[in-house]
């Protein structure tokens, strides 16, 4: 293939002093929180860790709900499909073993079971359209933000500022949710149950995807 | 054989893709599309839907989180 329209490289500026800086900053930074805060210094690591495989893998949650409407490619759509499985099995091990030692509170649960209700679907509506016109949902307007591009700066502050308005708001919002269904799956049909329903969902929506991306595409890559 | 420059930098995904769709609609088989991102994202899934959709593709990358998509049209 002819390339002779592609330009010059250029001159590149070697940046490893600098990340070798970074790297020693943040070692130092991390022993500081963990003087101060074993849990946050925890944290920190693994928000480094998932910031930098969400970068080098360039996994996308936007493209996984968007592509399946552009293009019709499911690749990134099955890979949030496969994480969510692995999660899956993680999240049961912890709760279970909280469950079988008696906790009255199973981790997580205290605050994260959603209410199914009108703020839900509204926030799930605004929230899709806002992320397809920014380019980025908000881990990956994080990640672009690290990666130096200018838009998704824009996109931070206006994605922190609606998060403080829609917690200005919060009181408004749960009259919403009085009175409708907060789900835990276990709750309901047991934790076998539970397992076997989610991952026959998992499966099901794994098929459709490739199925889709057949029909759409005519490729099941 | 003809050449064509799509230029899409600072433009965030899917921005890149959408157009170098309808620039390729309208070009001839043979013909070569360069597009120029600076979006990691479009860096993927531009390559990405140009090889399912069977053409030629290439990816250089011209500075640093610069990179040419080199789209040759076989069909």
């Amino acid at each position: 293939m002819s390339e002779k329209g592609v330009s010059k490289r250029k001159a590149k500026v070697s940046q490893i002093p600098y990340a070798i800086v970074l790297i020693v900053a943040l070692g130092a930074f991390i022993n500081f929180l963990y003087s101060k805060n074993p849990n946050i210094a925890v944290a920190l690591i693994f928000g480094l860790g998932f910031g930098y495989i969400l970068q080098r893998s360039r996994f996308c949650f936007t493209a996984a709900f968007r592509d399946l409407w552009l293009t019709g490619s499911t690749s990134l759509t099955r890979a949030v499909i496969l994480a969510i499985a692995l999660a899956t099995v993680g999240f049961t091990v912890i709760k279970f073993k909280a469950f079988l030692a008696g906790a009255e509170v199973i981790p997580g649960n205290a605050h994260s079971i959603g209410a199914i209700g009108i703020p839900l679907i509204l926030g799930g509506i605004m929230f899709g359209i806002g992320m397809v016109i920014a380019g980025g949902c908000a881990s990956g307007t994080l990640m672009r933000v690290g990666e130096g591009f200018t838009m998704q700066m824009i996109s931070l502050v206006f994605f922190v500022a609606g998060s403080l308005w829609g917690v200005h708001d919060m009181t408004f919002w749960s009259k919403l949710n009085v009175g409708v269904p907060r789900i835990f799956l276990p709750d309901t049909f047991g934790w076998a149950g539970a397992l076997l329903i989610q991952a026959l969902l998992l499966l099901g929506t794994y098929l459709a995807a490739i199925w889709w991306q057949k029909k759409k595409m005519g490729s099941t890559e | 054989m003809k050449e064509y420059r799509l230029d899409c930098l600072g433009e965030a995904c899917p921005i890149p893709l959408i157009k170098a769709e309808k620039k390729m609609e309208t070009m001839a088989v043979s013909d070569v599309l360069i597009v120029m991102i600076d979006h990691s994202c479009a860096m993927k899934n531009v390559p990405e839907w140009a090889r399912k959709q069977g053409h030629n593709v290439d990816i250089e990358e011209v500075g640093d989180g610069e990179w040419e998509v080199i789209i040759e049209k076989v069909k």
